[in-house]
């Protein structure tokens, strides 16, 4: 291809090599039944993140930009990107769902309470943020009324 | 958003619906450099953690540093922990690619434009699978029918692959925005003007502090110091005897009579002829103690002080030379590792015990009663425990 530099073009076939195995590994190592799971898992985390997880991120941003006082907007992104990205991390601790009860070693800890202590924290750290902003640019902001796909007054 | 789609009964957006400026080259390449990092981490210290599994090792995997497996497996855990706010955050940046329009008409234009689009759902789809997978395997939650060891390490071969082909497709835009100041719009979508909430440097440091609190919330299951500030944490790190267990002899079907009276451990040499020792004819032998890890595969990993006789000495007992390769086979009935292989160098190191106590105290039988084997820079899962027989190859 024209203007595709030698780097480029021996990094994709570089690429394409390696992803090739991947795939004979991932092919030669399991029964039908096994495979046809993975091929869910696989497909199922793209259409859970791209239909679920960013629709949701879309219509949260959307409301927050509807709701909050504009004084609060850009600390409560913040806290949305860091709290949505943990609260889904903290999914398999919060319903202990590999817990067993012949060992009480694993997942031994009040999930709950751990994961509310960071929502407490990341909460007041906006909330202080705003507060320091309302004070700063003196006034509190009326809801936006706009209603853009990215929810983004400016 | 432009109104005209909002009459239609599936609204599906299209690229120039998204109008904020944080959508861009500029933050995509930013936060995917940090998010290769992490898959390039996660990628060498789990083909490690393979290698070091495998029972045909044409190169030994040494046992030197004694700490080294604990190492090399927690930052995979960690890495790959604190690259799930950064593949969140660069997919919420990159989004409006998903609605691309195809080059309808131009056949060659439309299977280059294809080609890449399987190549980046193929690095999407892999990258999910491996953080998703091996976050659930951290917690011990298995809720696919697949099998998690070789599945995981065949996807990890395709994300990779993906991963390098997409840096060569975008090789040119990386340049430039990693080279170019973060509020460079040459390479933005014409849509991607509009100033939102926060900026883009706003956003990169957000995602870098998300990225940081989630390491810190899950380290401390590897990292002693962070114990206490990991709330998120799979493991305390506390257990009977001070040390966790992975799996219990409930589990493994062992009970403490096995390991009774009649126990005894036997050592079956080239010839087939075996040597046994009692447990009280173990504790008659020089006894040494060693601080060893447990490291588990999972990533987390304990200290302990391990007390028993020295492998070796057993073996010069029993007449097996030095550099054989040894077969370690547990009483436990159920699940996989009931029987491990002890390459020949593992077997001579001066650390490796057959250990009789735990912290001190006579190992409980969670912890292997009545021995087990502790070796240096070895996974926990190789660490067999309710010894039976140790055999030569
Ligand atoms: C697991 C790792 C990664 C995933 C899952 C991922 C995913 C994606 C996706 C889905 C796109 C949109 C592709 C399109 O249709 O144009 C994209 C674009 C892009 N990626 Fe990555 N990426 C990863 C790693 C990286 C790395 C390591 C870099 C560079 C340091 C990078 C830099 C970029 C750039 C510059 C774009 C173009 C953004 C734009 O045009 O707006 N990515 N990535």
């Amino acid at each position: 291809m024209a203007g595709v530099s030698l780097t480029r073009s021996a990094l994709g076939v570089l690429g394409f090599l390696v992803g090739v195995y991947g795939a004979y590994l991932l092919l030669s190592r399991q029964d039908f039944d096994q495979l046809l799971s993975a091929a869910i898992w696989l497909a199922g985390g793209v259409v859970v993140h791209d239909g679920l997880i960013a629709l949701a991120a879309l219509g949260l941003a959307a409301i927050g930009a509807r709701l909050l006082p504009s004084v609060a907007r850009t600390p409560a992104a913040a806290g949305f990107v860091v709290l949505g990205s943990i609260t889904i991390l903290a999914i398999p601790m919060l319903g202990r769902f590999g817990a067993k009860d012949d060992n009480a070693t694993l997942l031994d800890r009040n999930y709950g309470l751990g994961w509310l202590g960071i929502v407490v924290l990341v909460v007041a750290a906006v909330l202080v943020a705003s507060l320091l902003r309302a004070r700063t640019s003196g006034e509190t902001g009326a809801p936006d009324t706009r209603t853009d796909l990215e929810g983004d007054p400016s | 958003m432009t109104s005209k789609r909002s009459s239609l009964v599936v609204p599906v957006p299209s690229e120039g619906d998204f109008t904020s400026r944080l959508r861009s080259p500029a933050v995509a390449a930013r936060v995917g450099l940090w998010l290769g990092i992490s898959f390039g981490i996660c990628f060498l210290t789990g083909l490690i953690s393979h290698y070091a599994q495998n029972g045909n090792q044409p190169i030994p995997f040494p046992a030197t540093p004694f700490w080294g497996y604990r190492v090399t497996q927690g930052l995979h855990v960690i890495s790959g922990t604190a690259a799930i706010p950064l593949l969140l955050v660069k997919l919420w940046a990159v989004y409006p690619k998903l609605f691309q329009s195809m080059p309808w008409g131009d056949v060659r234009a439309m299977a280059v434009t294809g080609l890449e689009r399987i190549s980046i759902a193929v690095l999407v789809a892999g990258g999910v699978f491996m953080l998703l997978t091996g976050l659930l395997n951290t917690a011990q939650w298995y809720p696919w029918s697949f099998s998690f060891r070789p599945t995981h390490y065949a996807v990890a071969w395709v994300t990779i692959g993906a991963l390098v082909v997409h840096i060569a497709v975008k090789l040119p835009i990386i340049r430039d925005a990693l080279t170019g100041d973060v509020e460079d719009t040459t390479h933005d979508r014409p849509s991607a003007v509009e100033t939102g909430a926060l900026s883009r440097r706003g956003l990169l440091r957000t995602t870098w502090a998300a990225t940081g609190i989630a390491v810190l919330a899950t380290a401390g299951s590897t990292v002693p110091f962070l114990r206490n500030i990991s709330v998120l944490a799979v493991r305390t790190g506390d257990g009977p005897q001070g040390v966790p267990i992975n799996r219990s002899a409930r589990a493994a079907q062992v009970t403490m009579e096995e390991g009774g009276a009649g126990w005894t451990l036997d050592v079956v040499n080239g010839e087939g002829v075996a040597t046994s020792w009692s447990r009280g004819d173990l504790e008659q032998l020089t006894q040494r103690t060693e601080t060893l890890p447990i490291a588990c595969v999972e990533g987390w990993s304990a200290s302990a002080e391990w007390t028993g006789v020295r492998l070796r000495d057993l073996l010069d007992a029993a007449g097996v030379p030095t550099g054989t390769d040894l077969r370690m086979v547990s009483l436990q009935k159920r699940y996989a590792f009931g029987v491990t292989e002890l390459q020949g160098n593992f077997a001579d190191a001066d650390k490796t015990l057959i250990a009789l106590k735990l912290n001190g105290e006579d190992l409980s039988l969670d912890h292997g009663y009545p021995a087990r084997l502790i070796a240096p820079n070895r996974p926990g899962v190789l660490q067999t425990k309710w010894l039976t027989s140790v055999e030569v190859i």
